[in-house]
């Protein structure tokens, strides 16, 4: 009877807190949304997953040594560990009040050397950490993994239709505007008293309005790793929603007139200045932004490989099997981001809400920006493709086509679109440089 | 009073982000357009570079294309003989 008592007691069943429940539902809700809404699935697959493995009760798949340690370890191990922090655990209190008020000090100013002490006791005690905190240091606290899915969407990208009318660059600069708009708005409901977010974590949360997964995670995981999980299913989920999110700004800021502007035919461009492209991006940053070296250096490496074509290989690797494998890493990393007592709080709404307000404000600045090129310049441009300067590519590119073939039947943006969707790209990652040289 | 401080580091990281951004793409743009003029001064269009190849190569090759048309006449011939039949 006694063995049943503790097997029972050893099951998930038993240990299964509400808020471990009610992630391992947000876990399979964002499957369902991967697999039958088609939301960005490359993605959201192995975030879900990582989220549910990440809530499994007792598993600690996500947390330390140390936390596993103070989570279920005797009381005789949890006095070593209190020693090693230089705490003194009350004698009159329970096992439990014990691990409560060491995870607190294990993670609340305590002396880094005094932490590593305190790991080495849980460790050869025989705790180790969980795969999915591996995975997150490996991929996502050295930052890797984000840069290295930079550097494949570099080896995707073509910018061969931004080389051909440089000034949409312009329309990818406006587009930016979503982003810090965003982080003030975050810091205006801070100072509202409505929600509580340092600069550091605003700058996280605008940076949801560059529309661009591993700029996002970067970002975040530099500025606010405790908001990781939250921010990056926002910005992959609103990636998804673009369709969704954009055609309404659009026809509100633009004329059926407007709509049905026809663009001048895009040049050829030669080869040698899709070669030259890369290498020119990566001298000016390293002139003028050294901070947004890591994003674009990246970036402009994964393009000349793909440019260059005497790397086809190493080309064909970044585009394809390596940006498969890291994906897989880093969706499972983000999912273990997804724990209870991080992800369950009122600022995750706050969060959601503020991606969706950056999507729209960075949409609605490219449009007007396009607008106003418009008025000044000789080519005519259509203020559609201002809304692909948020990056997000290729979808704002194809949502900006769709919305102008419902205009005019024969007009296709698709190409036009492209320049400053890619444009989008750089700035993006131009403003994250700035926020973490101005933040971290 | 601490949240104003707040405020005011948000409009001031606002306006200097967007700032550097609209610079550096300034300069992108202005490099790129300069770049694109100068490679199409010293470079000529590509389409003319490869006629240019084309024009250099058939001369040197004139035997070979004559070979090149035998055996695509045999190969018709071939081909609608098969058909006839």
């Amino acid at each position: 009877m006694d063995k049943l008592v503790t097997l029972w007691e050893g099951s998930g069943l038993y240990n299964l807190e509400l808020g471990q429940a009610a992630m391992i539902l947000v876990g399979l809700l964002l499957l369902y949304l991967a697999i039958y809404k088609k939301f960005e699935p490359l993605l959201l697959v192995p975030i879900g997953f990582g989220g549910i493995l990440a809530n499994i009760p007792e598993a600690g798949l996500a947390i330390s040594a140390l936390d596993q340690a103070i989570e279920v370890a005797k009381p005789a191990v949890l006095q070593q560990i209190a020693a090693a922090l230089g705490a003194t655990l009350d004698p009159l209190a329970n096992a439990e009040a014990w691990r409560e008020s060491l995870k607190v000090i294990a993670h609340d100013g305590v002396a880094p050397d005094q932490v590593r002490a305190a790991r080495d006791i849980a460790i050869g005690v025989g705790y180790s950490n969980g795969m999915l905190y591996n995975f997150y240091k490996v991929a996502i606290g050295s930052g890797i993994a984000p840069l290295i899915i930079f550097m494949g969407v570099g080896a995707m990208t073509d910018f061969g239709p931004l080389l051909a009318n440089p000034r949409t660059l312009f329309l990818g600069a406006a587009a930016q505007f979503g982003i810090f708009a965003t982080l003030f708005g975050a810091v205006a409901l801070t100072s509202m008293g409505i929600m509580d977010f340092s600069l550091n974590q605003a700058a996280a949360i605008g940076i949801i309005g560059g529309a661009d997964g591993p700029t996002s995670i970067y970002v975040s995981s530099v500025l606010a790793p405790e908001l990781l999980g939250a921010i990056a299913v926002a910005a992959y989920a609103y990636m998804a929603l673009v369709p969704l999110i954009q055609p309404p700004i659009m026809r509100l800021l633009t004329t059926d007139k407007e709509r049905q502007i026809k663009m001048t035919q895009l040049r050829p461009v030669s080869k040698l200045e899709k070669v030259v492209f890369p290498l020119m991006l990566l001298i000016l940053v390293a002139l003028f932004l050294p901070d947004a070296a890591p994003l674009l250096g990246m970036f402009c490496f994964g393009n000349l490989m793909r440019e260059c074509g005497v790397v086809e290989r190493l080309s064909d690797t970044s585009q394809n099997a390596l940006i498969n494998i890291v994906t897989i890493i880093l969706g499972l990393s983000v999912g273990s981001k997804l724990m209870a007592e991080s992800f369950l709080a009122f600022e995750t709404l706050g969060i959601l809400g503020l991606g969706i307000v950056a999507f729209g404000i960075g949409t609605a600045a490219g449009v007007l920006m396009a607008k106003l090129m418009n008025l000044v310049s000789k080519m005519p441009i259509n203020p559609l493709i201002g809304a692909a300067g948020v990056s997000a590519v290729p979808m704002a590119a194809r949502v900006a086509n769709k919305v102008g073939l419902e205009s005019n039947p024969h007009n296709f943006l698709l190409m036009h679109a492209m320049g400053p969707n890619v444009a989008g790209v750089i700035g993006s990652a131009v403003a994250a440089g700035v926020m973490i040289k101005y933040l971290g | 009073m601490q949240d104003l401080e707040l405020l005011q580091d948000g409009l001031a990281l606002m306006a200097l982000g967007m700032g550097v951004v609209f610079v550096f793409l300034t300069i992108l743009v202005i490099s790129v357009t300069l770049m694109s003029k100068l490679i199409g001064r010293y470079q000529p269009a590509p389409v003319a570079v490869e006629t240019g190849k084309k024009a250099s190569s058939s001369s040197v090759s004139s035997a070979h294309d004559d070979e090149v048309m035998a055996v695509i006449s045999a190969a018709v011939h071939r081909y609608r003989s098969a058909r006839r039949r």
